[in-house]
């Protein structure tokens, strides 16, 4: 069975039609990544799988381990094992990294039929996941992104992903803002978390992502439509020949 | 006891009151303190709407109803400050019943043994002719009506004289508490402070009553002087029961190097009035006000601060934040005054609103009077409902929608809270904010 399959997905943000008719098929193990030039709707259909306000689904469906996710929640959806890493990850003064994130693992953990972590496990836990991505312990206490860098928030969102365990991770537009060591560490992070049984769907606008985090399928968005499908030579030619060619082509 | 004077009839339209007359106990300057206030009210009257102070508020259910002072202290007993007693936290505490001292009720440990602690009423010698020096000094009569009322009226008052170098390790709570009453019945608070050079405390001040038929007005004042290089935490707690008016005037005067910081934290009463005021008269004194309001239903809360830049190198900071549900209404109106002297002034204004439902409004305004070249003053104010996009953050990650807004709303008024000095301060008002936010139907958030 796919892990998703987005079938004929279209969808409105205020008014206006952003994406036309979208399908896409993610299988377990796979990674996939969506190229495609400002404004072609690559964030959209990240928002509109998370279950962000405010997008209005007006046709088609979307799948997630064999359910209907629309009606969900984006916390239902989180709970169901899927994971957006933001494009510009939230501040929230006031509350801690460590408060959050203990809260956030419980709840998938109650969702999921499994017993809650205490404190002791829960610090094992990220821990662990943290000496991966290389951070400093002193993050767990400062308040969600707030004061952060662009990379040290984009760093704080693969954390997340990693302590969370998620069998879909979408990726929005994670490499804008960071410095080429940061991008290395983040991809690291996502590499580690590639194997059999997880989809990784990355949304960019560059291609420069794709050298670390190698995609099995590559789609290129333009006005809402995937026009154009290929494995990771697509990536290598779109970045040597730009999205005009494509547009041109099609 | 208390004794009336005959107001002059040409006055009576704009005052249509007759201040009442506390008890002076046989203290001639009592009795002269009193008569001033009077005076004082018949010159100036109600605060009126053309005062652009008292614009934003409708003081008329309180110029309407003929409030009587309490004749005495009314019966309370510990059940009845159960709940808003915090003895059991081992903090001293020192209450007022209906305006009139308990000692009965209040829990002194010793706190006489490092320092000075004096009702009005039973000052002699000393002790006497330094309430006179301060009382009234900072907060005239003639600041506004009801500063002139409080001068005429109150009944007792609390001296609290910190002798240099002292720092009282434990919190000082001074409870005023008002019963049931057959009639609209006013209590005039009224409380010094002296902090000299050097020391060190934490003092609450909290307001409460118990519900009854007829709606009962406290009209406070505080007056506050911290001497050179002293360190004072205020924090008044206003938790008068739903229908209960509330007016309170604190006037504080800071001297060189000293640091003043306050907490005004409103989760009570119909219609509450908050004046304060913070004169930086010399060099290197810091002041620094915060603010809590949790309000809901019909409740309305003006916040209204002044601080008076008088000398140079004073910082000051200010954190005003109002949770409002229901029809509630607040009202913040923060005022800089920078004199010609204060150069190398900073200042940092900052007034945030997170509104709980479509119907509660708040209006919110700086207003900066600077006179001095060399200075940095800033204000900030915002007011909307819940941020959105934090919200989804939350959520996205797993986190409920109705956890993620008790999380966001915990974490608005934590910003407030965990500024709170004295630790098992910070833990009693973080508890009394769960119970508030329990109240409005806002899951608690264990930690």
């Amino acid at each position: 069975m796919a892990l998703l399959e987005v079938d004929n997905l279209s969808a409105r943000v205020q008014g206006r039609d952003i994406l036309k008719g979208i399908n896409l098929t993610i299988n377990p193990g796979e990674v996939h990544a969506i190229m495609g030039p400002n404004g072609s709707g690559k964030s959209t259909l990240a928002s509109v799988l998370a279950g962000r306000d405010n997008y209005e689904v007006t046709g088609g469906s979307v799948q997630f381990n064999g359910k209907d996710i629309l009606e969900m929640s984006p916390d239902e959806r989180a709970c169901e094992g899927l994971f957006l890493a933001f494009q510009y990850p939230v501040e929230i003064p006031g509350v801690s990294t460590s408060y959050f994130l203990k809260a956030a693992v419980n709840a998938i953990r109650k969702y999921r039929g499994e017993p809650e972590l205490d404190a002791m496990d829960f610090l094992k836990l990220i821990k662990e996941k943290m000496k991966l991505l290389e951070m400093d312990q002193s993050f767990m206490n400062r308040s969600i992104n707030e004061g952060f860098s662009g990379g040290e928030k984009k760093r704080n969102e693969i954390f997340q992903m990693t302590v969370l365990d998620p069998k879909l991770c979408i990726l929005d537009e994670t490499d804008s803002g960071l410095d080429i060591d940061a991008l290395k560490i983040v991809s690291q992070g996502v590499n580690a978390l590639r194997n059999p049984t997880r989809g990784i769907l990355v949304v960019t606008h560059y291609q420069r992502l794709l050298n670390y985090i190698v995609p099995d399928f590559v789609h290129v968005l333009r006005d809402g439509r995937i026009i154009k499908s290929g494995d990771k030579s697509l990536a290598l030619e779109l970045e040597a020949k730009g999205y005009g060619w494509l547009e041109n082509a099609a | 006891m208390t004794q009336t004077v005959q107001t002059d009839q040409r006055l009576k339209g704009r005052t249509a009151h007759t201040p009442h007359i506390g008890p002076h106990h046989g203290h001639k300057w009592l009795e002269e303190f009193h008569h001033a206030g009077a005076a004082a009210f018949e010159k100036i009257g109600w605060p009126s709407a053309d005062d652009e102070q008292w614009r934003y508020i409708n003081i008329t259910p309180i110029t309407q109803t003929s409030f009587r002072p309490a004749a005495g202290p009314g019966s309370a007993g510990r059940g009845e400050l159960a709940g808003v007693s915090l003895a059991g936290r081992g903090f001293y505490e020192l209450v007022f019943v209906d305006g009139y001292f308990s000692p009965e009720l209040s829990e002194i440990g010793d706190l006489a043994r490092l320092i000075e602690f004096q009702c009005f009423h039973d000052a002699s010698g000393d002790r006497t002719d330094r309430i006179r020096r301060y009382l009234g000094h900072e907060l005239p009569a003639m600041s506004n009506g009801f500063a002139a009322l409080n001068t005429a009226g109150f009944s007792d008052g609390i001296f609290l004289y910190l002798p240099a170098g002292v720092a009282v390790q434990k919190p000082i709570h001074i409870l005023w508490f008002t019963t049931r009453h057959a009639r609209p019945t006013v209590v005039f608070p009224r409380c010094l402070i002296s902090a000299c050079s050097g020391s060190q405390a934490t003092i609450i001040q909290s307001f409460a009553s118990l519900e009854s038929d007829h709606p009962p007005l406290t009209n406070a004042a505080t007056e506050v002087i911290c001497g050179r290089d002293s360190r004072l935490e205020l924090i008044k707690l206003e938790r008068e029961a739903p229908h209960a008016f509330h007016v309170a005037n604190e006037a504080v005067h800071v001297h060189a190097g000293a640091k003043f910081q306050s907490l005004t934290f409103n989760a009570g009463a119909l219609l509450v009035r908050n004046n304060m005021t913070v004169h930086l008269a010399e060099p290197f004194g810091e002041a620094t006000l915060n603010g809590l309001t949790i309000s809901s239903g019909n409740q309305r809360v003006d916040n209204h601060t002044t601080l008076d830049h008088a000398a140079e190198n004073c910082p000051s900071h200010e954190l005003y934040k109002s949770l409002l549900a229901g029809n509630a209404t607040g009202v913040f109106r923060g005022k800089i005054l920078v004199r010609p002297d204060a150069q190398k002034t900073d200042s940092k204004q900052t007034s945030k609103t997170m509104l709980l439902s479509d119907d509660a409004v708040m209006n919110s305004q700086p207003q900066l009077e600077i006179y001095a070249n060399d200075v940095k003053c800033t204000h900030g104010s915002t007011t909307g409902p819940i941020d959105e996009e934090q919200l989804f953050y939350l959520q996205s990650r797993g986190v409920s929608a109705a956890r993620a807004r008790s999380l966001l709303t915990y974490a608005f008024a934590g910003d407030v809270l965990n500024r709170i000095i004295h630790p098992e301060v910070r833990e009693t008002l973080s508890t009394l904010t769960s119970e508030c936010l329990h109240q409005l139907h806002i899951e608690s958030v264990e930690s």
